[in-house]
């Protein structure tokens, strides 16, 4: 990794990092506030439950799960859905930019001509684009914590903390995908169309996958099976295995893609 | 210093460069002239390493370019055709970008500041704000701080003011003192003129001919719009020896190779109204390698 590209790249990024950040800690102050005023409302425990298993599906909120908790309430109005597209077009589109953009744009033609290895300045971009996403994660967590002290919610850090873990895991692989597709096409347009058509198709099949029992298979074949926060924050699953398995399967596709980006003809 | 041999490159859409071979030996500078779409910029790409070739072979300093890339990019000194920057920082952020993925920053550095007085460039400007000219410039600077025994320069001073594209051309003048091969894509026969030893001639990708720079001023054309007192005077340089194209009127371009003596005999003998010299076109100085 080059530490002089690794700042430059980061100075271009952190005003973005900057304004997520602040828009995830609003909203998560937004949630924690409002939060206590629901919970004393047991109309809403009841419409809750009343719920179809199809909306709570949409909502990410897990059959089994129970509606009245403030883990099943963050989980349906932030981590489930909110949190995991924004942190997925986030990393999508940086890793394009880091990448796919500088090649169709031939920005990368001045930095390709120092004495750094191609996989050198491709681990120093995935390592930006990783310790961006790693920033991301951290605030939301900890914005989730000031949230929740200051307005007296009790909750279990560890499982926040291990909810963040998996969530990175989950993000590293949908950001290193992102860039694996940016070095196999060197063509934003195209790096772009395949990186956000997957994670869409991912998410139609957990989507889907609820709707019916008929197709519940389906599920089981999107990543997002693997990102359950409800459950994780409830204590009913242990994300160990999952986050061992996406950092696994990011380190070979991370592999691949610097053997793609070496042998790679690029036109700029 | 530079060697290509057979080196061929073809795109799918067919364009690309066949068969191309020349040297260019230390401390020498070669012109590749050549009009847009011809294979210059490819074959600077195969140079810098960027695309790998389809058959022959390209080195520097007996490096392979394409298998040992990064070791080339040691001995190389590298400005695009077309300049992207990131945008997002500031002309010296960029250049201590730029020193920061070299060694030997400090020597960088100490050349950065001289060639920014030299070239006059603002550093403090974010570079999305930057005029083409200054980007060039940025370019430039970015290229030579780096003190590489090898220059590649792709259309070096597009985007440069006659003023600017003069102190360019004081700066090469200095780099070969001091021993720098350089390799120069151009457009403008008068730069490659004032700095290389060589020229080589590309047209649709096969490399026409490499003359030296004193055989093209023997071969050079210039061109002069001539108009004559009266019919008989057009029909007496009509029957002289010379490149004659008539024009409107009494008025004639003619084009004469080499030494200037037959114009000079046939103007002699016939009443000159208007007497006006073009400037040397590249298409005119290299029109036999064109037809």
């Amino acid at each position: 990794m080059n530490r002089a590209l690794f700042r430059a790249m980061f100075k271009q990024h952190r005003k973005k990092i900057a304004v997520i950040s602040t828009g995830i800690v609003l909203y998560e102050g937004l949630l924690t506030w409002v939060y206590p005023v629901i919970a004393e409302n047991p109309a809403v425990t009841e419409i809750a439950v009343s719920l179809p298993t199809a909306v709570k599906t949409v909502f990410g909120v897990p059959e089994n799960a129970r509606t009245d908790t403030f883990e099943a309430f963050i989980s349906g109005q932030f981590f489930a859905r909110i949190w995991v597209m924004l942190m997925a077009v986030y990393g999508i589109q940086t890793a394009n930019n880091l990448l796919a953009k500088m090649v169709d744009d031939c920005s990368i033609a001045l930095l390709l001509s120092t004495p750094i290895s191609r996989s050198e300045i491709l681990s120093t971009q995935a390592a930006v684009l990783i310790f961006l996403g790693g920033i991301l994660v951290t605030v939301t967590i900890l914005g989730l914590f000031f949230g929740a002290s200051r307005s007296g919610i009790t909750i279990c850090h560890d499982r926040y903390v291990r909810l963040g873990l998996l969530g990175f895991s989950f993000f590293s692989l949908i950001e290193i995908y992102s860039l694996f597709f940016s070095v196999w096409f060197v063509e934003e347009e195209r790096a772009l169309t395949y990186a956000a058509g997957l994670t869409l198709i991912f998410y139609c099949l957990d989507i889907v996958g609820g709707l019916s029992n008929k197709y519940s298979w389906l599920k089981k074949v999107s990543l997002f099976q693997l990102f359950q926060p409800q459950e994780v924050l409830e204590g009913s699953k242990n994300p160990a295995g999952s986050i061992v398995g996406l950092n696994l399967v990011s380190m070979i596709l991370w592999q691949w893609a610097k053997r793609v980006f070496e042998s790679q003809d690029l036109a700029i | 210093m530079i060697e290509v041999k057979e080196l061929s490159k073809l795109y799918r859409e067919g364009r690309g460069i066949k068969k191309i071979s020349f040297e260019v030996n230390q401390g020498k500078a070669f012109g590749f002239l050549g009009p847009n779409g011809a294979g210059k910029t490819t074959t600077i790409r195969l140079l810098m390493g960027f695309l790998r070739p389809d058959s022959g072979q390209v080195t520097i300093n007996g490096l392979d370019c394409w298998e040992q890339k990064t070791e080339v990019k040691k001995l190389v000194s590298y400005l695009p055709g077309e300049l992207h920057f990131v945008e997002s920082l500031t002309a010296l952020e960029f250049l201590s970008l730029i020193a920061g993925m070299h060694r030997n920053r400090f020597q960088i550095k100490k050349n950065q500041k001289y060639l920014i007085n030299a070239l006059d460039l603002d550093s403090k400007i974010l570079i999305r704000k930057m005029s083409k000219g200054m980007k060039q410039k940025l370019g430039l600077i970015a290229a030579l701080m780096l003190d590489a025994k090898v220059l590649i320069l792709d259309e070096p001073t597009s985007g440069l003011d006659p003023l600017m594209q003069r102190v360019f051309i004081d700066l090469i003048l200095e780099e070969k003192k001091r021993g720098k091969t350089i390799f120069m894509s151009s457009h403008q026969f008068p730069e490659i003129e004032r700095t290389c030893e060589q020229v080589g001639i590309i047209r649709e990708g096969k490399l026409l001919a490499i003359k030296s720079i004193l055989q093209l001023r023997e071969a050079e054309y210039q061109t002069f719009q001539i108009e004559v007192e009266s019919d008989e005077d057009l029909e007496l340089l009509k029957e002289s020896q010379l490149n004659l194209i008539p024009l409107q009127g009494r008025s004639c371009i003619i084009r004469v190779a080499g030494e200037l003596d037959s114009l000079w005999m046939a103007l002699g003998q016939v009443q000159v109204v208007r007497f006006k010299q073009h400037s040397l076109e590249l298409e005119e100085a290299f029109l036999d390698f064109y037809k």
